[in-house]
């Protein structure tokens, strides 16, 4: 019972930070009709801006969060306005390709910039590996506030949403661009702020992933390719969608995690691949997603 | 799209001046072993093989316009399936095509699942597929050798060695790099000649029309879930090829080769070479492939780089990286159409037409309206 | 580096004759010096006295944080060979090339070298030199191996200098249950899914069959795993008194940092690879800023960690074989921080050099001269810097040997060795 209770509290932690970095996925595509796979570079940045400003430059904490929330921020707005702008209309696969070139592009700058050694202070979190202890349980501090950010951004992003007007403008760009354009919406600016905003939750998903125990690597960005399986359950457009499907990848990873060494048929290491497992299984029996909605189709 | 006759194209499809021109090109590189060094000519291996699987994926995305990131996985099956064989006593005349085939029928399984989706859900579906394709390969070590990788098999022909000697004939010596040259040459050409051919043919319209409007072409009659499928197949078929060849002229094979990052490079080399066309697969290969290597190769000419271990610049395979990614995004922005686009704007024939959607060089007569 | 790129232009005009000497068939020559006619072979200039010897490793990249180090090394050890006469008057050009760890780019590195080189100084990682071993064999070039993978000892061409990862473990076990008298303690593995991984547990597999000591688990990781809590959770409720750690430093860390957080304190048994410096500070020495993992490494709170190693310790002027490697290291790379890699580059040229010479004495300086020559090296010491290997035909592992540091935050890069080199019985036995 314990290592139930241990594996699905951590099980809640990592589906928040996959929750977020769905969100991003979600937020982008709403506005652009794209999936974003630089998110996992974005994560990656946004990890080592915050670790530099916190290690090797000594700043506060929560200023280097926020000094690298508000470069992500911008390094989302900048890319939209200067990139993808030229692009628009083109078919989602062109856009895709470009967000792909983008993540090699970052990639391949943070390893210019900061070296590939491995950071063993992450980003210079005050959590240090210490935890409350319920019974044999251990919440470890990093994994609580995940835990409770999350929800905290969460509840902001939907109340952004339902009862802003720029989270008015972003449904009914979502729902038909062309007709927002023609209703006068700032679909530009609505898009810029999309982009934004993906920048900014993957650099909050990036400080708990790298806060300790773990250490900071650029191996770091690759583990947003395990939010690929929670947009996809969840339904490309749907932050509702993006959630539960962070939360059920989280518990499937970490459940089978705990307990695949009792199934040993499945082969080593199946929890790195359940969840493309479960995705798969969804997408069977709906085609877009638990919550998605299958686009409108013109003759 | 207005009607063209636009010289670019009917270079290729045009017996006369287009023939001439593909059988010197054979030519050409048929003398090239007898020019370049060993590391050019080994460079040249690369090139070639790593074209065959592009043009596989650019029958599935650039023709058919099913975004695949799975093209790996379809790699791994074939180099795979060749080792399989070849340990069983299989001559490589076998082994090489029926690498193929086992992708192909690989593909035929899994592409119903696939193909029932579009666009993005596919391309994240296909990335699935990686992920479980190198669990199954770390998995079967009777297969694969497990996490650990296996030696693969090398073609033996005769007094051809590929993993020794070589060839001797008639007093030419040709080294391993240069028997796979002709190998791998020999292999994409029948490639292209099948894929220029298939696209000529009622399966091969298809497929472009689906790609250019899925609804309008089921509504013309064409079966969507047997073209898609059709291409799914195809494309496996060359990847497993290409992954047959690759494995053995590495010599050794591993579960992490066959990753996300190896189905990029394949739509990188559709994309940089041009989309939907068969020369672009040569092409773009020729650039993703060749580049870094250029670029290491004479790193100690190029300023800001650096020269010896520890020393300061830009690492080069940073630079490497940069200069890929940068590569990717200026092509879909600028040139959406690849090199290929860039030749026929250079050969300044089609400078009238507008650029259109990233698809197309060829003329479709499905949406020539 | 210029010389390697003039000789390429020059190898475009004469390609035939590179194919043919690529074959290993041509580039051989002979010329008479002193007692007898030498014999030479590619990479051989008689005429300058030269011996041309490539290195192919990962100068930039993800694996640069070895290749940098190791390949220093042994510059330091060719330039001071240079730099004092020689090897009986030859000098040593070096020509490295940069494969970034990819099997790919190293192919084509190494095909540009055959023809001009006389032996492989150093060839990093075990998919890469895998990719090159059948042609290298075939050309019968000697290839310096700088990858533990056990397979690579049975091959006559490929001189591994250093013990096995497998065997570094297997000698673990025996430090533990038998010499330490822990005949009950529990042990463990965590290891990577990969050869790296499958290598340490063939160790670990070979020395329960040995020693028939109480295994209480195996767990594996993924090198994309975000969290290891599954891992820490199933070696905690194991019981697990003693854990090896076949992984690279950021999962080794994150595995023991997480343990912590539980409240679970074992001995952890690094495999060599798996611990580095920059682990206990954020720039790797000891007057940096802590981590939070700092305290658990250097076993504040309970437990300890280990460190199976090879070298002795950095700066031990104990050893005999210290104060010129020392001297050599502020002559060439003073900036170089301690490195356990350095110290392995270092000797490794150090066996090549010695393998050269015998080939000299020899009067045999073709490819198949210096094959010769290594094997038939027989024993070679390091002064001390690490154990004597000892190359014979019947080939097998250089050396069985494996030394323990343990993580200490006083000693010069945090490693105190706590047990000399020493060779257990499993490790005798242990069939590779």
């Amino acid at each position: 019972m314990t290592t139930f209770l241990q594996l699905l509290f951590n099980g809640v932690a990592l589906g928040c930070v996959y929750a977020l970095i769905a969100l991003g996925f979600t937020a982008i595509h709403r506005a652009s009709n794209v999936i974003n796979f630089a998110q996992g570079a974005f994560l990656l940045l946004g990890a080592y801006l915050v670790s530099t400003a916190a290690v090797d430059h000594g700043f506060p904490f929560p200023l280097a969060v926020i000094l690298g929330l508000v470069a992500m921020v911008v390094i989302g707005i900048v890319f939209q306005m200067l990139i993808l702008r030229r692009v628009q209309g083109q078919p989602a696969f062109t856009v895709v390709m470009i967000t792909i070139g983008l993540n090699i592009i970052i990639v391949a700058l943070v390893s210019a910039l900061f070296g590939n050694a491995e950071r063993g202070n992450g980003v210079g979190d005050p959590w240090g590996n210490t935890g409350v202890h319920l019974g044999s349980v251990v919440l470890l501090w990093v994994k609580v506030w995940t835990i409770v950010v999350t929800a905290a951004i969460l509840l902001g992003f939907f109340v952004f949403d339902r009862y802003t007007r720029y989270g008015l403008a972003t449904r009914a760009t979502a729902i038909d661009e062309e007709a927002a354009l023609a209703a006068g919406i700032p679909v530009r600016r609505v898009n810029a702020i999309a982009w934004g905003l993906a920048g900014a939750l993957a650099t909050v998903a990036g400080i708990f992933l790298s806060g300790s125990p773990n250490v900071l690597d650029p191996s770091i960005g690759d583990i947003a390719l395990l939010a690929f399986p929670a947009i996809i359950i969840g339904g490309l457009d749907s932050p509702i969608g993006a959630v539960v499907g962070g939360l059920v990848i989280g518990l499937v990873y970490e459940l089978f995690d705990g307990y695949s060494s009792s199934v040993p048929w499945l082969g080593h290491n199946f929890y790195s691949i359940a969840p493309y497992i479960v995705m798969i299984a969804v997408l069977l029996v709906k085609p877009y997603g638990l919550f998605g909605r299958p686009p409108a189709e013109r003759v | 799209m207005a009607v063209s006759t636009s010289p670019q194209p009917s270079r290729i499809s045009r017996p006369s001046p287009g023939t001439v021109a593909i059988v010197l090109l054979l030519l050409a590189a048929c003398t090239l072993p007898f020019v370049l060094d060993a590391f050019w000519l080994s460079t040249a291996d690369f090139i070639l093989i790593a074209a065959i699987g592009a043009l596989g994926l650019n029958v599935l995305t650039g023709y058919t316009g099913q975004v695949s990131l799975g093209h790996a996985f379809f790699l791994g099956i074939g180099a795979y399936t060749a080792a399989f064989l070849a340990d069983h006593g299989v001559n490589a005349a076998l082994w090489i095509p029926g690498a193929g085939v086992a992708a192909g029928l690989v593909g035929l399984l899994v592409g119903p699942t696939a193909l029932r989706l579009r666009g993005l859900y596919l391309a994240i579906v296909t990335i699935g597929l990686v992920f479980l394709g190198t669990h199954l390969f770390v998995n079967i070590p009777a297969i694969t050798g497990g996490p650990a990788g296996r030696a693969t098999p090398q073609p033996m022909w005769g007094p051809a060695d590929f993993g020794g000697n070589g060839l001797t004939i008639a007093g030419v010596s040709f080294d391993r790099n240069g028997c796979y040259y002709f190998l791998a040459l020999t292999l994409l050409a029948l490639s292209m000649w099948f894929v220029h051919n298939l696209m000529r043919t009622r399966s091969g319209r298809a497929m472009q029309a689906v790609r250019d409007r899925e609804i309008a072409a089921a509504l013309m009659g064409v079966n969507l879930a047997r073209t898609k499928l059709a291409a799914f197949v195809v494309s496996s078929f060359l990847a497993g090829l290409c992954g047959a060849l690759y494995g053995a002229f590495l010599f050794h094979v591993d579960p992490s080769q066959w990753g996300l990052l190896l189905s990029i490079q394949f739509v990188a080399i559709i994309i940089v070479g041009g989309i939907g066309t068969v020369w672009g697969a040569l092409l773009g290969s020729v650039f993703i492939t060749g580049l870094p290597t250029l670029l290491i190769h004479y790193s100690d000419s190029v300023p800001f780089l650096q020269h010896s271990a520890g020393q300061g610049g830009i690492a080069v395979s940073d630079a490497t990286n940069l200069l890929y990614g940068l590569l990717i995004v200026v092509f879909l922005v600028v040139e959406p159409r690849g090199l290929i686009g860039l030749v026929a704007r250079a050969a300044g024939s089609i400078t009238h037409r507008r650029r259109t959607a990233a698809v197309a060089v060829h003329p479709s007569p499905l949406v020539e309206e | 580096m210029s010389l390697s790129k003039k000789s390429a232009r020059l190898a475009t005009c004469t390609a035939l004759v590179l194919t043919v000497a690529a074959c290993g068939t041509g580039g051989s020559g002979s010329s008479s010096s002193g007692g007898g006619t030498l014999q030479t072979g590619p990479g051989i200039d008689a005429s300058s006295k030269t011996i041309t010897v490539g290195i192919i490793s990962p100068l930039t990249g993800i694996a640069a944080a070895i290749g940098v180090p190791l390949t220093k090394g042994q510059e330091a050890y060719f330039k001071h060979v240079n730099d004092n006469g020689g090897i009986d008057g030859w000098k040593i050009n070096f020509v490295e090339k940069d494969d970034q760890y990819k099997p790919q780019l190293h192919v084509q590195f190494f095909n540009e070298l055959l023809p001009q080189m006389a032996l492989l100084a150093q060839s990093l990682g075990s998919p890469t030199t895998k990719a090159i071993e059948s042609q290298a064999g075939s050309a019968k070039l000697v290839v310096g191996a700088a990858a533990q993978a056990s397979a690579f000892v049975s091959d006559p061409v490929m001189a591994v200098i250093g013990t096995p990862y497998a065997i570094d473990v297997a000698n673990g076990v025996d430090y533990i249950v038998n010499q330490q008298g822990h005949k009950t303690a529990k042990l463990a593995m965590f290891y990577q899914n990969d050869d790296y991984g499958a290598d340490g547990l063939k160790g670990y597999t070979a020395a329960k069959s040995a020693y028939s000591f109480n295994d209480v688990g195996q767990v594996p990781y993924n090198l994309t795993d975000a969290d290891l809590t599954g891992q820490a959770h199933t070696l905690q409720a194991s019981g697990a008194e003693y854990v090896f750690v076949t992984a690279l430093p950021t999962f080794a860390a994150k595995l023991v940092g997480t343990a912590a957080a539980m409240g679970y304190f074992p001995h952890w048994v690094f495999q060599g690879p798996a611990w580095s410096e920059f682990l206990m500070t954020d720039k790797g020495t000891a007057k940096d800023k802590p981590t939070p993992v700092f305290p658990v490494l250097a076993g504040l709170g309970g437990g300890s960690t280990w460190v199976l190693g090879y070298e002795a310790g950095w700066g031990d002027t104990s050893v005999p074989g210290m104060k010129q490697f020392l001297a050599d290291h502020d002559k060439y790379f003073a900036a170089q921080v301690p490195d356990g890699y350095f110290v392995y580059g270092y000797c490794e040229a150090e066996m090549e050099v010695a393998v050269l010479k015998k080939a000299i004495e020899s009067n045999d300086l073709t490819r198949q001269g210096i094959l010769n020559a290594k094997l038939n090296l027989g024993s070679l010491s390091f002064g001390g810097l690490i154990p004597p290997l000892n190359y014979t035909p019947q080939l097998g592992p250089a050396d069985r040997q494996t030394d323990i540091a343990q993580v200490d935050t006083t000693a010069p890069g945090f490693l105190r060795i706590i047990q000399p080199y020493f060779e257990s019985s499993a490790a005798k036995s242990l069939s590779l």
